[in-house]
């Protein structure tokens, strides 16, 4: 694969990288700018994502996100290979670090109830209602039935987290000691199962053909 | 949306999908790409298509991308 250097491999994203190396006359200065850019970053992110969080404790969050990011950023200064600017490079750890922090804040205050872990039925929005099509009932039938015997115990959990009650997928990850990656997985192999099923009892959803 | 395409929607899972940890190493070329006005997704087909399903990775990509935009490049000085 072609690699495009073109946008990366510019004079500031290079002096940047130079300045950053602690040995640099210019280390200190470099990395007060490029902390200041990053605790403002992560501040406009945290605004963005309407954190529970105002005031002292999201100039405090902001600057733990800055002050980490920064670390990461010192640490693997020698990894960055010029395919983007610098500094969307740095963006990317003081964004993850935003996520990060914002999941454990609320994990900490609103971890995922008993209610949101748990498979009881399908959600008032899905279950059938009087009069509706026979066809729409015995298909979410089947869909509580595949729910129920298809999925493992985890896939189970975390769809009904997930899909069914709108937890948040990183809030669900710390809640099981797990991480984003791994509970996406359990959702996508849930989901491919649930739609598989379906489709095997004539009810196939969009791309899915009816298995006989 | 109709109750079918609610359905489709909450059991939504593309074939393709590269997962979160693939947009990780990437996210910022991915970014670039599209400040440059052009199709991430010829380069990046499976996490174009993670970024459409997962609500975790969508918003982090939403933050680099608004970061790029907004604080933009910046010369050390």
């Amino acid at each position: 694969m072609t690699v495009e250097r073109s946008s990366a491999d510019d004079h500031a994203s290079r002096r940047w990288v130079e300045q950053l190396h602690a040995d640099h006359p210019a280390h200190d200065d470099a990395v007060a700018r490029l902390h200041d850019v990053l605790r403002r970053a992560a501040v406009h992110e945290l605004r963005r994502r309407r954190a529970a969080l105002e005031g002292p404790e999201l100039d405090d969050v902001a600057q733990q996100c800055a002050d980490d990011a920064m670390m990461s950023i010192l640490k693997r200064i020698d990894d960055f290979q010029g395919l983007s600017r610098f500094t969307t490079w740095a963006y990317k750890f003081v964004i993850f670090e935003v996520s990060a922090k914002l999941a454990r804040h609320a994990w900490r205050h609103h971890p995922p109830s008993t209610d949101d872990l748990t498979w009881d039925r399908l959600p008032d929005t899905l279950a059938p209602r009087p009069g509706e099509q026979a066809e729409r009932r015995e298909q979410l039938t089947e869909l509580t039935r595949a729910i129920d015997e298809e999925l493992t115990p985890r896939q189970r959990d975390v769809f009904v987290a997930i899909a069914l009650n709108d937890a948040s997928i990183d809030v669900l990850a710390l809640q099981l000691q797990s991480n984003r990656n791994a509970i996406y997985k359990n959702l996508f192999d849930a989901r491919r199962k649930l739609r598989a099923s379906l489709a095997a009892a004539g009810y196939p959803l969009a791309g899915e053909e009816v298995r006989a | 949306m109709t109750d079918l395409e609610a359905l489709d929607e909450l059991l939504r899972a593309e074939e393709g999908d590269a997962g979160c940890d693939a947009g990780v190493p990437i996210m910022d070329q991915y970014v670039e790409i599209e400040l440059r006005g052009e199709d991430p997704g010829e380069r990046f087909p499976g996490t174009a298509i993670h970024l459409r399903v997962c609500p975790g990775c969508r918003a982090d990509h939403a933050g680099v991308l608004e970061a790029a935009r907004r604080f933009g490049d910046l010369d050390p000085g």
